[in-house]
């Protein structure tokens, strides 16, 4: 179901984890080298989309609460 | 698969046991658009029992405290493998049951070339990325478990490390291998996997830090009596909620891992389980 303008800019911005590799994808970062701006959720990225690493479906990945290493945020943006 | 209860208290005992025959099945062969994961075209195949959800089976558990891959898998003939791949975040650790493997990983400076035998074992944390590159190179079929958890931390330092255990010299006491322990492996979160060489007739204690922590106990070779559940050769149980757990070893031979996790992290799980009570 599309979110409205306010649910958009409410929710905890979420952060997910590839089960098949480990990549990860942090809606507050994005994956500018992928076309994916920070902001971008996890909902609005394409049904097709898949790990860039191993190819694993959206289906296949799981949100995660965990913080990041010291500079750790860096690197997943450009992951 | 059984349960003993079906609401979700945090503190209280719980278990399932999971039988050898029960865990995910998986034969992947290196042929077609495969090869390229799978090494060893066009014979080489590998077969993988899981324990949790991983890539095509989804049909069980997905996974235990951060634990979300226990693979036992058999890596069929010479030049059988996984090609070399990247990982990050995830711990993976090796335990090597039968055969060689030879691991090529792309951790430190210069990367390595390692070969493991039985009772070898390695600590992986790919963190910030690594790859690696699993083979078999000999004639004798691969058997190797599998545990991949989630870390404390995410991009963390890659690191690798590796060790031994030694059947004849730690044999009928519970060792922990893995975790904050003299001479275990480094692990980064709240881990302890621990191994039971022992012989029939013996009587076995595991302590898990806290009730809030569960223990996965899996039987690689022989028997083990787990409170009131007989486990048999690659059966399993988690147990959580608990002080201890009484073990006795009910075959020569046996040969047991007990993966200790902090069950804090545990809400896919939890909400797996509401979405399938009784199992």
């Amino acid at each position: 179901m599309a979110l409205d303008a306010f649910e958009r800019t409410s929710l905890p911005l979420k952060r997910l984890i590839c089960l098949g590799c480990g990549f990860s994808y942090d809606e507050a970062l994005g994956l500018p080298a992928h076309g994916l701006a920070p902001g971008t959720r996890w909902e609005d990225l394409p049904d097709d989309w898949v790990c860039p690493d191993c190819g694993t479906p959206k289906s296949g990945f799981e949100m995660v609460v965990i913080g990041y290493a010291a500079g750790g945020a860096d690197l997943a943006q450009h992951a | 698969m059984s349960d003993t209860a079906s609401s979700q208290p945090q503190i209280g005992p719980r278990s399932f046991v999971l039988r050898a025959e029960e865990r995910g099945h998986t034969l992947v062969r290196s042929q077609g658009p495969q090869s390229s994961y799978l090494a060893g075209h066009p014979e080489g195949f590998l077969t993988r029992e899981s324990s949790f959800n991983f890539h095509e089976y989804q049909g069980g558990r997905p996974g235990f405290g951060p634990m979300r891959v226990f693979g036992d898998e058999t890596f069929h003939g010479a030049g059988c493998g996984y090609n070399m791949h990247r990982h990050h975040n995830f711990i993976i650790c090796a335990f090597v049951l039968q055969g060689e493997l030879t691991h090529i990983n792309t951790a430190g400076s210069r990367g390595m070339v390692d070969q493991l035998r039985q009772g070898d074992f390695y600590v992986f944390s790919a963190g910030s990325g690594g790859k690696h590159c699993e083979l078999n190179v000999g004639q004798e079929e691969l058997n190797v478990i599998y545990i991949w958890f989630l870390p404390s931390q995410l991009y963390l330092p890659p690191s690798f490390h590796r060790g031994f255990f030694d059947f004849r010299n730690r044999r009928n006491r519970i060792e922990q291998i893995v975790g904050e322990a003299d001479g275990a492996l480094p692990i980064p979160n709240d881990i302890r996997v621990s191994r039971l060489a022992a012989d029939a007739g013996g009587k076995h204690v595991y302590k898990p830090s806290s009730p809030l922590h569960g223990t996965y106990v899996f039987v690689i070779d022989g028997g083990l009596r787990c409170g009131d559940t007989l486990l048999g050769r690659r059966d399993s149980s988690g147990v959580w909620g608990v002080d201890e757990i009484q073990c006795e070893t009910v075959a020569d031979a046996t040969d047991a891992l007990f993966v200790e996790v902090a069950m804090k992290d545990d809400e896919v799980v939890k909400n797996w389980e509401r979405a399938h009570p009784g199992r």
